[in-house]
């Protein structure tokens, strides 16, 4: 592993997280650490909009090591995820090589001879030359190691998920034309998922399991204080303090890190320099994005205004 | 480290974590990586490796601070590298023990003592005392209690292991040569020091290890209590345990689903249905796999006749569809009312308050509630619909409409009738179960959680 003195504790991550503009919790910068020590994938689990497809981004980029990204949905298969013969190219061989075909057999004498000399020829169209490999297996071949992204896996099938589970303990997979191909350097796995529906528990098994939740107060300042470094710090405590307030609500939707980033950056935008009522009812459609929450929240807005102030 | 590791997991285990043991292998590996210096470093450490659920992670930070905050084995096993934070309430308390008993008047014993306790406790032995406690404890089966109130008992089983009868034999020995020696006042004082330590240990061994056992024991006996008899207080359990029912089920069912796919170009085909072109792709095939999502109609009575276990039909009902991706619901007691996007909207209590408050406890008319059905849902019933009938048919000597029972099993051929009666008083009084029988594929009591787990995972075995 390269870098290694990047990884060599929990805490140079989280400082070298920072400095990439990642602001992450102990837990995080420890899944990290021993994922990379133990050599096991993470599933990182977690409402959307906390930051999980980031981690690997920001991941990528402290191991100075290439993303690999893999977008699962329902109907994924293994010739997208790993490989697939160009049937094209093999097509178009074929009909080229035809010509070719009278020259090899000439002098071939008999059916058995003709076979054998066919045979030798046979294995060309399932070589290296006519695979397309997709994500997985550029992962696997990765020279130097990778850092490959499995987005979203809940929402790809169950046949799918068995099939990754060669790959997560063993880092090889078996392709029927060309046997086993192993990781040539093992790659830092990272898989995500928004629990829409129950993982297996094979998959489970063999993977770190990370929740990461809405930041804290703290935690979630910091990262304003990464992202908009142009922020007032009173308007960025009451900013995180009301965005606080509107994840208790029962709404259909409730506000994201990446979301408080947008209304932070749209702030600055107007020149605001203290949250008041019409700023938030005007800006309100960047936190929310269902028409029903909006409805709900805005006749809430003095209120959660005054519970914020109170808090910071 | 190990020993200290895989008590620790025998807790959570008995705290109903499933952990495996290639998990318990990474938790190892887990925790000689980054050692044992830093607590909150361990906690995370062994939390990703051992939890993979987040209702778990509570139970897993609570046992995890009750285990290394009590635990000495961990803090005699390596006293060169002390948990910090984690240990630092043991070692509190096990200091202020030292303590107090150094400040108690050490005169030399006048006499020698003969009971080897007596010994280690004149001379102060604490640790040589702790680990005979620890052994001890766990051959008197501390680590197996499944109530609080065998504690006083195991705690009496230590002391005697410990060497107590011979102490005490000692201490009444001594104290008629002289009542007020003062190596009898300490003697005494450091055994009821002694009793309470280890009282208090084997408590923690009950809270580490088997705090939950009588929850487990009561949830074991609800799956089997007839549905009818179960009181108002276990309700709440009761829920949970249809939800765990549900979503187990429905994952089963999710696993055979088959999705569709546009496919991958079948080169066999292809070449095969191209060979008389030379070679020449006119017809490309494409290999695709069939499309399969059996729908589910779920009928439940909610009359007056079944109102005892109505809540809990509802319950599964309402979970049933929580989980399976295409459940429809009804439920009647003579009108029938299609409950499906009630379900959808509301959260459970208020859902079946509804319903309840709406259609439950009237008479029930199965005539009539067939002839609703008709009308809402027959049309859209075909051989991949699963029908399945919660009820008792007790129709008050009305009309059953057969007919459209009959019309739902040749449409549906699959049709399962759950019938919370036991089959002796089927087609009693105005029972009508043996019309309806012969247009089912399948009839069968269910009158626990057992049964309806039994009944059901066999049709979603079927059902795909």
């Amino acid at each position: 592993m390269r870098n290694k003195d990047k990884i060599n504790s929990p805490e140079t991550i989280k400082q070298h997280f920072e400095t990439l503009g990642y602001i992450c919790s102990d837990a995080i910068a420890t899944s990290v650490y021993l994922a990379c020590h133990l050599q096991k994938p993470i599933l990182v689990e977690g409402p959307p909009g906390v930051g999980k497809t980031e981690l690997a981004k920001k991941a990528s980029e402290l191991l100075s090591a290439p993303l690999i990204r893999m977008q699962c949905y329902e109907g994924l298969d293994e010739a997208k995820a790993l490989y697939e013969w160009k049937y094209g190219k093999q097509l178009l061989y074929t009909q080229l090589l035809k010509d070719q075909l009278g020259d090899v057999m000439r002098g071939a004498k008999g059916l058995d001879e003709s076979v054998s000399r066919l045979h030798q020829f046979g294995d060309i169209f399932y070589s290296d030359e006519f695979l397309e490999p997709r994500p997985l297996l550029q992962a696997l071949r990765s020279e130097d190691g990778a850092v490959l992204l499995i987005d979203e896996i809940d929402k790809a099938d169950q046949e799918f998920e068995a099939f990754l589970l060669e790959l997560l303990s063993d880092f090889q997979i078996s392709i029927p034309e060309l046997g086993t191909v192993k990781a040539k350097s093992k790659p830092i796995v990272f898989l995500t998922s928004n629990n829409t529906r129950e993982l297996g528990d094979a998959l489970k098994r063999r993977c770190l399991h990370l929740y990461i939740p809405f930041p804290s107060k703290v935690i979630e300042q910091k990262i304003i204080t990464a992202q908009v470094p142009e922020l007032n710090d009173e308007l960025k405590q009451q900013l995180v303090a009301f965005i606080g307030e509107l994840r208790e609500m029962a709404l259909k939707k409730v506000p994201a890190v990446s979301e408080t980033i947008d209304w932070a950056r749209a702030l600055l935008l107007l020149n605001v320099e203290n949250l008041d009522h019409e700023w938030i009812k005007t800006t309100l459609n960047l936190l929310l994005k269902f028409q029903d929450d909006i409805e709900a929240v805005e006749p809430e807005i003095d209120n959660l205004l005054k519970a914020a102030t109170k808090e910071g | 480290m190990q020993k200290v590791l895989g008590d620790f997991i025998h807790a959570l285990r008995h705290a109903g974590l499933p952990i495996s043991s290639a998990e318990t292998l990474d938790a190892l590996k887990a925790a000689q990586l980054v050692g044992i210096d830093n607590a909150p470093l361990l906690k995370h450490s062994l939390g990703m490796t051992l939890t993979k659920r987040l209702e778990h992670r509570l139970t897993y930070e609570q046992t995890f601070d009750q285990y290394f905050t009590s635990h000495n084995q961990f803090k005699e096993g390596y006293q060169e590298a002390p948990l910090q934070n984690a240990t630092e309430g043991l070692e509190k308390h096990a200091q202020t023990e030292v303590d107090s008993l150094k400040q108690a008047p050490l005169n030399k014993p006048e006499t020698n003592l003969n009971s080897p306790l007596a010994q280690q406790l004149m001379n102060n032995d604490m640790s040589a005392i702790q680990v005979m406690m620890t052994s001890a404890a766990t051959a008197s089966g501390a680590q197996d209690i499944s109530f609080i109130t065998q504690v006083p008992m195991v705690t009496y089983r230590v002391m005697q292991a410990l060497g107590d009868t011979e102490l005490q034999q000692e201490l009444v020995a001594l104290a008629n040569s002289d009542e007020s020696s003062a190596t009898v006042q300490l003697l005494r004082q450091r055994r009821s020091q002694l009793q309470q330590q280890v009282r208090d240990y084997v408590e923690q061994q009950y809270l580490i290890f088997n705090q939950n056992e009588p929850n487990k024991l009561r949830e074991s006996n609800l799956q089997k209590v007839n549905l009818t008899s179960i009181d108002h207080r276990n309700y709440k359990l009761m829920g949970e345990l249809v939800r765990k029912a549900a979503k187990r089920l429905a994952s089963m069912h999710s696993r055979r689903r088959r999705i569709t796919k546009r496919g991958l170009l079948d080169v066999r085909r292809t070449i095969a249905a191209n060979a008389a072109y030379d070679g020449f792709l006119f017809h490309t095939k494409w290999k695709s796999t069939r499309v399969d999502r059996p729908k589910v109609m779920v009928v439940c009575d909610v009359s007056g006749s079944v109102s005892e276990v109505a809540r809990f039909l509802l319950l599964f009902l309402y979970c049933l569809q929580d989980v399976l991706p295409k459940v429809r619901s009804f439920v009647f007691s003579s009108d029938m009312a299609e409950v499906t996007q009630l379900f959808e909207q509301r959260d459970m209590d208020q859902a079946l308050a509804e319903v309840m408050q709406k259609w439950a406890n009237l008479p029930s008319d199965y005539g009539k509630a067939l002839t609703d059905f008709e009308q809402i849902a027959l049309a859209d019933i075909d051989n991949r619909t699963t029908v399945i009938m919660l009820g008792d048919a007790r129709n008050n000597n009305e009309d059953g409409n057969i007919s459209v029972w009959e019309e739902v099993y040749r449409r549906s051929q699959r049709v399962i009738w759950l019938n919370p009666e036991g089959e002796f008083s089927w087609d009693s009084a105005d029972s009508i179960m043996s019309k309806y029988a012969p247009f089912c594929s399948h009839v069968e009591t269910c009158n626990s959680l057992q049964d309806l787990n039994r009944i059901l995972g066999s049709v979603l075995k079927r059902a795909n």
